[in-house]
């Protein structure tokens, strides 16, 4: 007899052992993919990010025009180009997952090498935007725009560096949680930066 | 192709399409409906294909859901300034 409850959707917190999570790959099965303290996070970050960009764009009522101006200053082309190198990185993370699945490990550690390096390239992009920020005397404290912006960038910033650690460690452990885990977490920070990008950048 | 590099050749073009609304000069809503929308269909395609909710229909439509609310939200701010 089929249970009623089992139709609303479901949570796999993932098998032990480093096994693969009940459902994973295996098409539609309603049940939340991955480790649900991943997703807690996922949920967590995407909340603090939004509340930190509504904040931003309410304070930016006050002041239109000197946020207009202040955004000028960004790296607007640098930044477009990190969303290009984060999603690559991502999808690169994304084919690591379905590799260590099907126990291809080197495979899967040709996959996260590249996508590690890449969050490497969106840290070099983005430490050269605020380099020339700080050389036009720009800081935290000049206008409340980069308050925020420094504030929302850099906590960005800190997820891309931990991710990397992240990637690395589980490309060393190799098994199917650990990759699944490390790439939802990289994801995560995909997630965010497509959000981020337009409100900070091109708004 | 599989599901995720069509996932990722979506985002680079979504990508692209908000790089040429910005390159364009266009500004006000004319710049922040569509791009803001976009960001969304980004959101949408990393949840769907990159974390997988394309297996769970009924959280992706909550992620959805409160995404739609955020870009609404997101929207109202910009274009109220």
């Amino acid at each position: 007899m089929t249970d009623p409850r089992l139709s609303l959707p479901q949570i796999s917190s993932g098998g032990p052992g480093g096994e693969a999570p009940p459902g994973v790959g295996s098409g539609n099965t309603g049940q939340l993919p991955g480790e649900l303290m991943m997703w807690v996070l996922i949920l967590s970050e995407l909340a603090v990010f939004g509340a930190g960009l509504l904040a931003f764009l309410a304070v930016r009522l006050t002041d239109p025009l000197g946020f207009a101006e202040a955004q000028s200053h960004l790296h607007r082309t640098g930044a477009a180009a990190n969303t290009l190198v984060l999603v690559t990185s991502g999808w690169l993370a994304a084919l690591a997952t379905r590799a260590a699945e099907s126990g291809e490990i080197r495979r899967l550690r040709l996959l996260l090498t590249p996508a590690v390096l890449l969050g490497a390239v969106f840290l070099v992009l983005k430490a050269t935007e605020y380099a020339d920020l700080f050389a036009q005397g720009i800081g935290t404290e000049t206008h409340a725009f980069y308050t925020f912006s420094f504030l929302l960038t850099g906590f960005h910033a800190a997820h891309v560096l931990a991710g990397m650690v992240l990637l690395t460690l589980v490309g060393w452990l190799a098994t199917p949680k650990a990759v699944e885990t490390g790439a939802a977490f990289w994801h995560m920070v995909d997630l965010v930066w497509v959000l981020l990008f337009p409100v900070v950048y091109l708004l | 192709m599989s599901r995720v590099t069509k996932a990722w050749t979506w985002l680079l073009a979504l990508s692209a399409a908000s790089t040429v609304l910005a390159a364009s000069g266009v500004t006000g809503a004319a710049l922040a409906l569509p791009v803001l929308i976009l960001s969304g269909l980004k959101a949408h395609v990393i949840l769907r294909d990159y974390l997988r909710l394309a297996e769970a229909p009924g959280w992706l439509r909550g992620f959805d859901l409160g995404l739609t609310f955020l870009i609404l939200a997101f929207a109202g701010l910009a274009l109220v300034a």
